[in-house]
This record gives structure tokens, sequence and C-alpha cells, in this order.
């Protein structure tokens, strides 16, 4: 884990996303959006489908690139072409709705070719970071499987522990429990849960609404592009000041 | 709770017996005779007269066992067509009602069959079996066949190595965002799509060598054109290998901070690769015939490939019976093959072989 020293750079702000704008083609996705996420902050997205919100959490780690606008991550530029944003995405862990696992490689093959490859760690420690990682997701015995042979709740949990083995200083969620069966929801949400408490940073795409409630530190409502909404979850949820936000609750509560 | 426990049906012979109707069981039976008498009753006519070349196998195909062997088997066949075909919509259930279609497919199989043969042995046979059936000279011949099978199985390896190296780095030209690096890539492979392979071995094997001076053997020189046009048709199946791996793959290596480059090399290719070694098998098929090609080079003795040896063969003695040896040493060349490339894609199908989800 990052130590709290490095997480105060640029004024305690770890994100800043300013008047970011972004078309896929003539479809004008994000419209012009401002915000600055604080390190240990988790903040959760919430929004109807269509609203933008995968877009701006894939546009912090330049996954998508913004059409306009800047991204400052850790009080650098990187939406400037001179950045390496491949040295920058190794602080940003990101996590999918799809694990994204390398179904060619085990569980542990699956952590340790980055920290091989990308950061240049001897395989000896690597595998014992992905140990330390699959332990701390409660899949330690499942180290030599391969992602075919896991659940979908146990393939959410090796693609988190190998987004974590990178300590990274952020986390990115992208409706990471969408795509699973109900009954293995509940072992994603707490392995989540568990992060949030240790003080990581996270942004938080997701249609769990008791997550967003219980766990996350700042809610954002978008639609439509923009975001609408940006607070305390628990007062969000009881008292709406946007319309359009408070029938979106109506509907999924 | 008290249910009864349903067995499962047995579908054994007396089963099936019970099922036939007698008219079903007719066309059957006579569908199956008449095949039969096509194919196994030719081959004892022919066997009976012997099988020494030309003389006795020209005499059994013109014997009177064999006009009748083959008119009987029209005759059968022609019976159980009508039987059959009149009779299965009426069938009560599934199982004679399949008798009876299957007495009737059986009976067109006996009829063309029987025609066929009947057919050729009224012709001038003689003339046939001189020609094709003339095994002397080509038995004397094996040493060659031998050596011209090996070559055709080492231009074809060597073709298919080359490539395949050549493949896998233009597909991923070719799949490149940018247009500078797409370009030549598409252009090659274009290219070597576009024209003949005949044309691509007789350039590189003749037409370069002596316009550059090369001193390459046509050996080396068909291998070259042989890799080459490889190269092309494997990119395309590398390529489209690629482009089928989720989008999703890229993104988790990249956003673990890959570079395009390891992302490929770490997570997209080592998928492909599975994905598309039936693909690139079935080439490894199609190379083997196209080998053939090479013909038009004119190979050094030692260097000859199977149809080349052949080809020598029939020049030298008019003997078409050559060729026929060529076709045996083809099949026996690719049967194995296709057979590899049909086991391997019912393991990726059946899950044993890890494919990527």
């Amino acid at each position: 884990m990052s130590t709290s020293a490095e997480r105060m750079a640029s004024d305690g702000h770890l994100v800043q996303l300013q008047g970011i704008h972004k078309w896929f083609g003539d479809l004008h996705v994000l419209k012009g959006i401002d915000v600055d996420i604080q390190a240990s902050q988790v903040v959760v997205v919430i929004g109807p489908s269509g609203s933008g919100k995968s877009t701006l959490l894939r546009i912090v780690n330049l996954l998508e690139e913004p059409t306009e606008g800047r991204v400052v991550f850790d009080g650098r530029d990187i939406t400037d072409v001179r950045t390496n944003v491949n040295e920058v995405r190794t602080h940003i862990g990101i996590v999918f709705q799809g694990y994204n696992l390398f179904p060619h490689k085990s569980a542990q093959g699956n952590i340790t070719v980055a920290l091989e490859k990308v950061l240049k760690i001897p395989s000896d420690e690597a595998r014992e970071r992905a140990a330390d990682q699959l332990t701390r997701v409660g899949l330690a015995h499942k180290m030599d499987a391969y992602p075919g042979q896991l659940s979908g709740g146990q393939q959410q949990r090796v693609a988190i522990a190998r987004a974590l083995a990178m300590r990274p200083k952020m986390m990115l969620f992208d409706e990471v429990t969408s795509a699973l069966d109900p009954e293995l929801v509940k072992e994603v949400l707490d392995t989540m849960k568990e992060l949030a408490e240790e003080g990581m940073t996270m942004l938080v795409v997701t249609h769990e609404m008791g997550f967003a409630r219980e766990v996350g530190t700042r809610l954002l409502f978008m639609d439509d592009g923009r975001i609408l909404e940006d607070g305390e979850p628990k007062q969000i949820f009881s008292n709406p000041s946007d319309q359009r936000c408070r029938d979106f609750l109506a509907h999924v509560l | 709770m008290a249910t009864a426990q349903v067995q499962k049906p047995v579908r054994d012979l007396a089963w099936v017996r019970e099922q036939s109707r007698p008219l079903s069981l007719a066309a059957l039976a006579l569908g199956s005779l008449g095949l039969i008498l096509a194919t196994v009753g030719v081959a004892v006519v022919i066997l009976m007269h012997g099988l020494t070349p030309v003389v006795n196998i020209e005499r059994g195909l013109k014997s009177a066992e064999m006009t009748g062997v083959t008119v009987w088997a029209i005759a059968l066949g022609v019976a159980a067509i009508a039987l059959g075909w009149g009779t299965f919509k009426k069938m009560p259930n599934k199982v004679s009602r399949e008798e009876a279609v299957a007495g009737a497919v059986l009976g067109v199989q006996a009829a063309v069959l029987g025609g066929l043969v009947l057919w050729f042995s009224e012709g001038d046979v003689n003339i046939f079996a001189i020609n094709f059936l003339n095994f002397e000279g080509p038995n004397q011949q094996m040493e060659a066949f031998l050596y011209g099978a090996k070559n055709t199985v080492i231009l074809a390896l060597s073709g298919e190595f080359f490539g395949i190296v050549l493949g896998l780095l233009l597909a991923i030209f070719a799949i490149s965002k940018r247009a500078v690096v797409r370009a030549p890539a598409r252009v090659y492979i274009n290219f070597f799509r576009g024209t003949p392979l005949l044309w691509q071995i007789s350039f590189i094997g003749i037409g370069l060598p002596l316009a550059l001076g090369l001193d390459i053997s046509t050996y080396t020189a068909a291998i070259i054109a042989l890799g080459l046009n490889m190269g092309a048709y494997s990119a395309e199946v590398f390529r489209a290998g690629i482009q089928s791996i989720e989008r999703g793959q890229l993104e988790a290596a990249r956003g673990l901070g890959m570079s395009y480059g390891q992302a490929m090399r770490y997570s997209i290719v080592p998928q492909a690769i599975r994905r598309v070694i039936p693909p690139l098998m079935n080439e490894f098929v199609i190379l083997v015939k196209d080998t053939s090609l090479v013909l038009f080079l004119g190979l050094a003795a030692g260097e000859r490939d199977l149809l080349s040896v052949a080809s020598q063969g029939f020049g030298n003695t008019f003997n078409g019976t050559f060729f026929i040896y060529a076709a045996l040493g083809y099949l026996a060349i690719c049967l194995p093959a296709i057979r590899l490339v049909n086991a391997v894609e019912r393991r990726m199908r059946s899950g044993l072989v890890g494919i990527g989800a």
C-alpha cells in the first residue's frame, strides 16, 4: 500500500477531471465533467444505463481518451501525450464487469504476468505477492486453478487480487457484480468493502444501492453525460435534490 | 412422497424388430443386397479372373458373370427404390419409416454404381487398363516415389513453417490502428492472395534468379515461393484469430500497465494461436497438394516431388499408372493430416483443450 505521505500529493486530490467531454462518433457521451477525487474516498457512481458512468470511469485510466479536457492523476496531467500512460496505469487498478481474466493462465499466473513483465519484479517475489493477494481475497486454495474452473464470483475476486498486486494508489470498479449470479454478489462486495475500510481510494460504478449507501463516502448521480448529484450517499438517498435522481431512485429502490 | 419409478425405455434389437414392418424390411433388404452386389459382387468377379494386369482384369470386366452381377444390382436397386419410396410415408413408426427410406437410398446407390460398372465394362477396357492399371512400370520406380513423397512433405512443412512466421508478423501489422503500418501488409497479402500460386512459383523460381543473378537452387526457390504464399494466407487466419479474442482481454492487459506489444505477446497472441491451430492445419493440407505446382520448375532428379516423379515416369513410358500412384501418395499424406485436424477440432469443441473463454 502506498504511504499516506504519497497520498497527500496535489492537496489530497488524487484524481482531477477537468472539463471532460467525450464523443463516440456523433454521440456526445460526456458533456462537461469536473470532479476531484481525494485520497481514501470511496466514490460511487450511479445512474441509468447509457448515462456515461462507465465511460467516466474508463477515462480515469485513459482506457477511453477524452475528446476534450484534462485528467490529472497524482499531480500529473496524464492526458499530455508525453506522459507514459503505461506507467500511470500501474498505479490505477481496474476491475471489469466481465472479469477479463487471461483464460490461458492460472489464477497465480494472471497476477504474476504483469508483476514480472511490467514492474520487472523477480518471479519468486511475484509469486509470493500473488499468493498474498489470493489469500487476502480468500482464494489461496485456488492458486493453480484456471479461470474456466472458477465460479464467476471467484473469477472476479482473482481479478481484484490481480489489480491489487500491482499496489495501486487507486482502484476502479466497473459494474463488477452485474454479470454475477445473485448468490455470488456478496463475496465480491465483501472484498470491496474490506478494501474500502483499509483506506483504498475507489471509484465504483454500480447498481448495488446497498453498497453505495453503506460503503460509499461520496455518491455521484449521472444522467445524460452530466453529474447531477454529488454528495453524501445517505443524504442523497434520503433526500435527493435533483428531480431525475429522485425518479431514478424511486425506480431502483 | 412416493412417485412411481419411470424406467428408461429399452431400445434393443428385439424392440427394433417389433417396430419393423414387412414392407420396410423388404425395401431395406433389396437395397442392401443390390449395393452388396454392386461392390462386393463386382470385386469377387474381378478377383475370380485374377488381378494380374492387364489381360485378366479386362477378362473379368468383360465376363458374363460381371454383366449378371451388375444387371442384378441395378434391378434390385430399382425394386428397392420403388418399394421404399412408395411405402415410407405410410409406415406407422419412426423405425419402419427410416428402414424404408434407407432401403430406397441404398437402392439408388446400387443402381448408380451397377450402372457405372456396366457402362465401363462395355467400353474399351483394354486401353484403360493398359494406361492406368499397368502396375509394372511404377512398381520399378518405388524408390523414386518414396523420395518424391519425402520431398513433397519437406516442401509443405518448410512452406508452412516460413508461412506461419511471416503470417503472424503480417497479421500484427495488418491490425495496427496506424494506416501507414497496415498498408504495406495489406498490399503484400492482397498481392499473394490475388495472383496464382503457379505464377508466383514460376516468377520466384525462374524469373527472379535470372533477373537478379541470384544463385539459389530451384528447390530453395520453391520453398521460398510456397512460404511467401502461405504467409499471406496464414496472415488472414491469424488476423481473424486475433480479432476473435474478446476486447476485454486487451483492456485488462492495458489496464495492468502493459504496452500494446506486451498485451499482444502475453495475452492476445497466445490465446489466438490456440484458436487458429485447426485452420492452420487445414492450410497445411491445401499446401501439401499445392506443392505439386513445383512441377513447372523442372526439378533435378533428387529434388522431385510426388507429381514430378509421376510426370517423369509418364514422360518416359507413357504409362498413366504413375499418376494413380502419385494420387495414392497424396492421399497417404493428406488423410492422416485431415484426421488429425478433425480430432483437434473435436477436442477443442468439447472443451478438453483450453482455447480461451
